[in-house]
């Protein structure tokens, strides 16, 4: 076995260790590398800027803890833009494993964060299954998919859900989500009821969210931690007050450049290795 | 009748929320609601189901004393700790009387123990990539080659770094490796994602209709 080969058995604990050292250092000294802001974001953070106080939004947590380091961020930039315009959320989750805790630790954060009430500037109607037929459902009415939000008490009590019977009582709706849940939104929700529809999702389901931004059946995608560091540097650019609030995506950024860094040269370099190993027979 | 019965409901039931969907008039769309309605409660009722089906694969392993068993009584003793929680506690958290908000103990072990134990089985993710990526990705055709250059391209672009690396020079229109990430996942991408969508939904709706017209059966199981 020549030095070339050898080269290409490398043992994979030493590509562990540069990633978690590609992940670490910039963790302990952060780089802080601007972010550039993509269009399919703008159009999200613009749709949001353009609503008036007292518009209603739902926001749907269907993702669960394993999904909670890239859509998290969203969550939280999302929540703080709709508190600072005075936009009421209506939070719910299609997703069962775990979306509604997802939504009920967001909530919490942004109370302690920027002191929202909740059921008075947000309201969390906590999970409901059947998917699509809920998300049908909700075309008809509120109130008979989600009688009650987390705590129990009836929706047609709380003030952040007054006046929301249905779709039409609704500016828009945000679905932050892995597996398909984001495309049912689109497909059901936009496509038979004409709500406006943003979708965050993870990096790997992104890709495909395109085709809807290109058609106009989605009016944004923010994909995964770039997408979430995005739209925090939007409202961090566009209120000073919440530039200081953390900015996970942000820093995650620093993590995500190296470490890509780091899986490129690999690939480079495994394949200039695996060139000279063909030229040496 | 013991299949009549349920290929004739099953058809019926398919069949009403199209028409409902052509037909809009009151009468048809306050039961079209019904469906949904029940829909709705059927559906988690598959969650309990779900759930019963979860105890009685662990018990039985227990039981037998089958290989990793023990797995399957720690999986056991922690889904009865949660239900307990969930079910006599309750989620999200409570004030006390002194002013301070205490969790309830289903969201403290949710965010305390589930979310960073998954987390991190996700985050290993990452280091299984860069190990496959340095042994699996070849240039060994012209094909691998164009998926590997496409993939450098969208890996740089995606991150800060890469606009940072190779940020283009507008006064001669060259772009960067971001403006040309974005490029490739808006056009040749969203090209690509056209097709897979559309032939998935053609397919679901090509199945959709054997199963409105009876000529699929998944309902009625392996007879």
């Amino acid at each position: 076995m020549n030095w070339a080969q050898k080269l290409l058995m490398i043992d994979r604990r030493i590509i562990f260790l540069l990633v978690f050292l590609g992940a670490l250092i910039p963790i302990l000294v952060p780089i802080g590398l601007a972010v550039r802001v993509s269009p399919p974001v703008k159009s999200i953070f613009d749709r949001v800027e353009g609503l008036k106080p007292g518009d209603a939004i739902m926001l749907s947590f269907d993702y669960g803890p394993s999904d909670g380091p890239e859509l998290d961020p969203m969550a939280n930039a999302i929540l703080r833009h709709c508190h600072k315009k005075g936009v009421r959320v209506l939070g719910l989750s299609l997703f069962p494993l775990g979306g509604v805790d997802m939504g009920i630790a967001r909530f919490s954060q942004l109370s302690l964060e920027t002191g929202a009430r909740s059921g008075i500037d947000y309201v969390n109607l906590g999970y409901k299954d059947g998917g699509q037929a809920a998300m049908k459902l909700l075309g008809e009415s509120l109130p008979a998919v989600f009688p009650s939000d987390v705590t129990g008490q009836p929706v047609g009590e709380i003030p952040a859900a007054q006046g929301v019977r249905n779709y039409n009582d609704i500016e828009l709706v945000i679905s932050l989500a892995t597996s398909v849940l984001g495309e049912w939104w689109i497909n059901l929700v936009n496509a038979q009821f004409g709500v406006d529809v943003a979708v965050g999702s993870t990096a790997v389901s992104a890709p495909k969210y395109y085709a809807y931004v290109e058609a106009g059946q989605a009016i944004g995608v923010m994909g995964g931690m770039k997408g979430a560091s995005e739209y925090e540097d939007l409202v961090a650019q566009n209120y000073p007050a919440l530039a200081g609030l953390s900015r996970t995506a942000t820093v995650g950024m620093d993590v995500q450049s190296i470490v890509h860094l780091i899986i490129i040269m690999f690939i480079v370099f495994g394949n200039v290795m695996f060139i000279m190993t063909k030229r040496m027979k | 009748m013991k299949r009549q019965v349920p290929i004739t409901l099953a058809i019926l039931a398919s069949l009403y929320p199209v028409i409902a969907f052509y037909f809009p008039a009151e009468g048809i769309n306050r039961f079209n609601q019904s469906l949904d309605e029940w829909m709705v409660i059927i559906a988690s009722f598959a969650l309990a189901l779900g759930v019963v089906s979860m105890i009685m694969v662990n018990l039985h392993k227990v039981r037998r004393r089958q290989k990793g068993w023990i797995f399957g009584l720690i999986t056991l003793a922690a889904f009865a700790m949660m239900a307990s929680f969930g079910l006599l506690g309750g989620q999200g958290s409570r004030e006390l009387a002194d002013g301070t908000t205490r969790l309830e103990p289903f969201t403290w072990v949710f965010q305390f123990m589930y979310s960073p134990l998954q987390s991190t089985m996700f985050s290993l993710l990452a280091f299984y990539v860069a190990s496959a990526s340095y042994r699996a990705f070849r240039v060994r055709n012209v094909e691998a080659t164009l998926l590997l250059v496409g993939a450098l391209i969208i890996m740089l672009g995606r991150v800060p770094l890469g606009a940072h690396l190779l940020p283009g020079i507008e006064s001669w229109r060259i772009p960067g490796v971001a403006d040309v990430a974005e490029w490739i996942m808006k056009y040749p991408n969203a090209a690509g994602q056209r097709g897979v969508i559309i032939g998935a939904a053609l397919g679901a709706a090509s199945m959709s209709i054997r199963v409105m017209v009876g000529i699929e059966r998944p309902y009625l199981g392996k007879s």
